[in-house]
């Protein structure tokens, strides 16, 4: 989904011949090159000017893929929860959901194996047998000593009819009812006694939460094709209702939603604008942002990979394991509260002299004010912080267990937030340099600029990361390292905004105003919205989506409506089915 | 020797000798001898692959000497005590991790098994998001799709601290291209995913499964009806989704496995974090004695067993309390920092000490004249040759045991003569091993037949 810039491409064309940065020969692990011409401007299949273009959008209906969306353990949770009001969050004990890109909800990565087979299998049965007896209020004819078995299955039918219907997030088709009669009537006689309606409920509850109509995101879109596109199809209002749910929510559609379908009013744009907004005003819809966020930005990452790695007390004595979540819900609460409270754009996500603190964590960056275990409003020194960029967490992450690193500070910084991938390193290389009290790490790491054969990529990376060398191995200020001046100064080179620059915070201002930068976090929200990368056929979509980006001045709330009003969001090609083998 | 009278090839075999008669233990014991003598396809064959991460210390790996008379280097002297069962391969190049998206690491973890380069995709790596899953069946499940059917399990895939992202860096076995199988992490919940019918009451778990039967056919049905309307890959994924459920659905139909004989419920101790770094020195070990009692049992006759990941950056300060680095970084020291160089070969040396103790497990259950390590072979395969350089060629492979006589052992194998030997060759010799025929595995551009001179 990264694209390299065409002015990359050149460097890394460059790069090949003159510094030798990637491996020569044997082992070409460079990057699919024909992406970068994806969504920069002139693209190959626009043969006209601008406006012709946007001409051409308009007039021409065009979706991209559509892959089928397998729930993720978030999505599987959060659905569960609407449907039974039950918080036992049953998929964590799945597999973890494969992760592409920075996301785990990718359609293409996600596969069902025997294992998660066996374990919906289980999760299913302990969630029908925990909530079949209160169900049975739905069946009053099943209740009492003898009851009468057609009464009871006429119930059964009402209760298919509409637990299924949020099961599977529509209607169900008569065939799919009259095999969950079937299935109910065959329940009742596997029980202990010779008739038990609760054990028909428990297996219409274990097929249904087994069944791929749950398990996934199907959409075949309405029956008409749509004028203005080759073989596209408006998606139906329950598959729109979905769709935003999952997208805004990370979870399955409401009774607003579903009343929204049942009018089949989630057609037209200001219907699904409509319901957009309402559904961003809402607890959920900051969920839903904070799992972005904890993907794109490496957040929930922090714990785990920390954890593992530890940090060296030695030259970290303040640093123990409980910060880690700390950490974590800084950034977090920051995020949430830029965004939806004070309705901050993009470029203040870089920029705010403010952050969110509890005590604990006061206490760790030797900041007074919090004094309680409540995240509340603390504002920070401005010529040393800026935004989620100086929180310690994403640095430490981002550094190793002893020290800084300007290398993984700038990897990230390029590939997270500029949406540019570095070739990557030749297989052979060399020791990295062990701490040396008598340098600085930015001094140890100039060999990188020295050699030639690192200087080609690495001038990508560590001069980004350099502007963070204020901040220690567990991301804490520091005005010296080892008694030694820091030099923080860098450049941005290869970017919509290059020059120079010095510290985190004129770093930090860089980005904020990269033009690129907006367009990558454009397109971060393009993959976890869409779960998937975008392709060429996007090009009118994302242009779309940057455009009310922009019209918005770049927040993130109008982002988000803005990818529920694409095509790409709307309609869908036409599935072609193959003969059965 | 196993019990095994509840599944589908064995009752056959019970009711067949004994007319269906109630059968006592001794009586099963001398018909299994019996059949464990009748000649290749009969005897059942066992593949066991390990695969640890980050390459070795080639230094201290390879054994010095040459075929029959070699002596073990510091790497592999933990397995002194099974040398004359080892076949220690030098000379063979993962080729096929030489092409195709992906870093190094990606590559060599995607290829060791499947002998295929990686599909494009979007797993983030060095180089940007150009990998995919890998691009093959691997190795394991090819010879379970021609062995497993005899067994409830037709494999298992086990983790050691296999820690996320789950993407291609923490997936060896494959079904298919883009096919991953995860490992179970946990021993706990693979012992009751294996062994938990087992322990149960048995009128429950018949209850049970006659609701697992019903339910099963109509999802079985669901999913077939939603794959027929679909395409491409969608409908790929619908196939394999429904696959899974056809194997549960049939598994009904294996009954539990009974205990008895060598087959006998593990006692796992205290319940401990399968995840934390600390634990995996006992997590290891009940995964192994986990996999030996699938193997007692016969429950299943493949396996695999992943030791943390690629890129793994577990510090094993369990192997020595010196050890503050991580794996990873450990490996890629260079090789004049002896210091780190040793806590890398300690590290290497700790998983052949495991590899040693699998050997060990099998060794302790009796079957036919011999144990079921005679019918086994064990592959210890890694993604990397040398930490340090992401070198993949002189794979630092080795094999034991002899597969039912098929494989020499006791030997270490050089192969100076020739400059690049892929190692599919490899895969292909194990399928050889295991009686399947085949001429090639993996990437077509290394159709190449079997390795030379290891039976």
């Amino acid at each position: 989904m990264r694209e390299l810039l065409p002015i990359l491409v050149g460097l890394v064309v460059g790069a090949t011949t003159t510094a030798g940065c990637q491996q020569p020969t044997a082992d070409p692990d460079g990057q699919a090159e024909d992406e970068s011409s994806t969504d920069t401007e002139g693209d190959g299949d626009g043969d006209g000017d601008g406006d012709e273009e946007l001409t051409a959008c308009e007039a021409n209906i065009e979706p991209g893929p559509a892959p089928i969306r397998r729930l993720t353990r978030v999505e599987y949770n959060n659905t569960i929860y609407q449907l039974f009001g039950d918080n036992s969050q049953p998929a964590n004990a799945f597999p973890a959901d494969e992760v592409a890109g920075s996301f785990d909800n990718q359609a293409a990565a996600l596969v069902v194996s025997p294992l998660l087979a066996e374990q919906y299998e289980i999760a299913a049965e302990q969630l029908a047998s925990t909530h079949a007896p209160a169900l049975m209020d739905q069946l009053p004819a099943c209740g009492g000593v003898a009851p009468d078995p057609d009464s009871c299955t006429a119930d059964a039918e009402a209760f298919i009819t509409s637990f299924g219907k949020r099961a599977y997030r529509r209607p169900l088709t008569d065939d799919e009812v009259s095999t969950y009669i079937d299935l109910f009537i065959t329940g009742t006689g596997l029980g202990e006694t010779s008739y038990e309606p609760v054990v028909g409920v428990e297996v219409i509850l274990q097929g249904m939460l087994q069944s791929p109509h749950f398990l996934y995101r199907v959409e075949f879109g309405a029956a008409e094709l749509v004028a203005g596109g080759e073989d596209v199809v408006a998606l139906t209002s329950y598959e729109i209702a979905s769709r935003l749910s999952y997208l805004l929510w990370n979870t399955m559609p409401d009774a607003s939603l579903f009343e929204a379908a049942d009018a089949d009013e989630l057609q037209t744009a200001a219907q699904i604008e409509a319901q957009a907004r309402r559904m961003m005003d809402t607890p959920r819809a900051r969920e839903a942002v904070k799992n972005f966020h904890r993907q794109w930005l490496g957040l929930g990452r922090i714990e785990p990979q920390i954890a593992a790695n530890g940090k060296n007390l030695e030259i970290y004595p303040d640093y123990s394991d409980d910060l880690l979540s700390l950490w974590r819900r800084e950034t977090e609460a920051f995020i949430d509260d830029a965004v939806f409270e004070q309705g901050a754009n993009v470029e203040v996500l870089f920029t705010a002299n403010y952050t969110m603190m509890n005590k604990p964590l006061a206490d760790f960056y030797g900041v007074t004010g919090p004094t309680t275990d409540a995240f509340e409003r603390v504002d920070l020194d401005p010529s040393k912080y800026a935004g989620f960029l100086t929180h310690a967490g994403l640095l430490a992450l981002y550094a190793k267990p002893d020290r800084s690193s300007p290398i993984h500070r700038g990897k990230f910084v390029r590939e997270v937030l500029l949406c540019q991938s570095p070739p990557p390193p030749p297989d052979i290389v060399p020791e990295a340099p062990s701490v040396d009290e008598s340098q600085t790490t930015r001094d140890q790491f100039l060999q990188h600029s020295a050699d030639a054969l690192c200087a080609g990529c690495h001038r990508l990376m560590d001069p980004l990361g350099f502007g963070f060398e204020h901040f220690d191995g567990i991301g804490r200020y520091r005005e010296t390292e080892w008694g030694l001046a820091i030099d923080a100064s860098g450049e941005l080179i290869e970017t919509d905004n290059d020059g120079p620059y010095d510290g985190a915070v004129e770093l930090a201002a860089k980005l904020a105003a990269s033009e690129q930068v907006k367009n990558c976090v454009a397109t971060q929200w393009f993959q976890f919205g869409y779960g998937r990368t975008k392709t060429p056929e996007d090009s009118c979509s994302v242009e779309e989506i940057q455009a009310d980006f922009a019209a918005a001045n770049y927040d993130i709330k109008e982002l988000i409506i803005a990818l529920t009003l694409t095509d790409a969001f709307r309609y869908r090609h036409v599935i072609t089915a193959e003969e059965s083998p | 020797m196993s019990i095994r009278k509840n599944h589908r090839l064995s009752r056959r075999h019970v009711l067949r000798g004994l007319g269906g008669a109630a059968i006592a233990l001794p009586l099963l014991d001398a018909m299994r001898s019996d059949s464990a003598h009748a000649g290749p396809g009969d005897t059942p064959k066992r593949l066991i692959i390990m695969y640890t991460p980050n390459g070795t210390v080639p230094a201290n790996f390879w054994p010095s000497g040459n075929g029959p008379d070699f002596t073990l280097s510091p790497i592999l002297a933990p397995l002194a005590a099974h040398q004359q069962d080892l076949l220690i391969l030098g000379g063979l190049d993962l080729m096929s991790s030489l092409k195709g998206p992906g870093d190094a690491h990606q590559k060599g973890t995607g290829s060791c098994l499947t002998g295929t380069p990686l599909l494009e995709g979007d797993f983030a790596g060095d180089g940007g998001q150009s990998a995919g899953w890998a691009g093959g069946i691997s190795i394991d499940q090819e010879v379970a799709n021609h062995i497993g059917q005899d067994t409830p399990f037709a494999s298992l895939e086990l983790g050691v601290a296999v820690q996320d992202p789950a993407n291609v860096g923490a997936r060896i076995s494959y079904r298919g291209a883009g096919q991953p199988l995860p490992p179970e992490n946990s021993p706990y919940a693979a012992y009751q995913r294996l062994f938990g019918d087992s322990i149960s009451d048995p009128l429950a778990v018949e209850r049970r499964a006659a609701r697992r039967r019903a339910v099963l056919d109509a999802v079985g049905d669901e999913h077939r009806a939603l794959r027929d309307k679909l395409g491409g890959e969608d409908r790929e994924k619908l196939e394999n989704h429904l696959t899974a459920v056809e194997e549960i659905r049939d598994r009904l139909d294996e009954g539990v496995i009974s205990f008895g004989g060598e087959c006998q419920p593990l006692q796992q101790g205290a319940l401990l974090d399968p995840n934390l770094v600390s634990n995996m020195p006992f997590m290891g070990k009940l995964q192994m004695d986990l996999m030996a009692m699938a193997m007692a049992c016969d429950i299943t006759r493949v396996g695999t067993i992943m030791w943390t990941r690629s890129v793994a950056n577990h510090v094993f300060s369990f192997v020595d309390p010196n050890i503050k680095e991580a794996h990873h970084s450990l490996a890629h020291k260079g090789d004049e920092d002896a210091p780190k160089v040793a806590q890398n070969t300690a590290i290497n040396a700790w998983y052949a000490e495991q590899m040693a103790y699998l050997i060990t497990r099998l060794k302790a259950i009796p079957e036919g004249d011999g144990t079921v390590f005679d019918n086994t072979v064990i592959l210890w395969t890694n993604e990397q040759a040398k930490g340090n350089n992401h070198s993949r060629y002189d794979m630092p492979y080795v094999l034991a045991g002899s597969a039912g006589g098929y494989f020499n052992t006791g030997r270490y194998l050089t192969r100076p003569d020739q400059p690049q030997v892929p190692h599919n060759k490899l895969l292909v010799s194990l399928l050889h091993a295991m009686d399947i025929d085949a001429d090639s595995f993996g990437d077509p551009e290394f159709d190449t037949g079997p390795l030379s001179g290891l039976t």
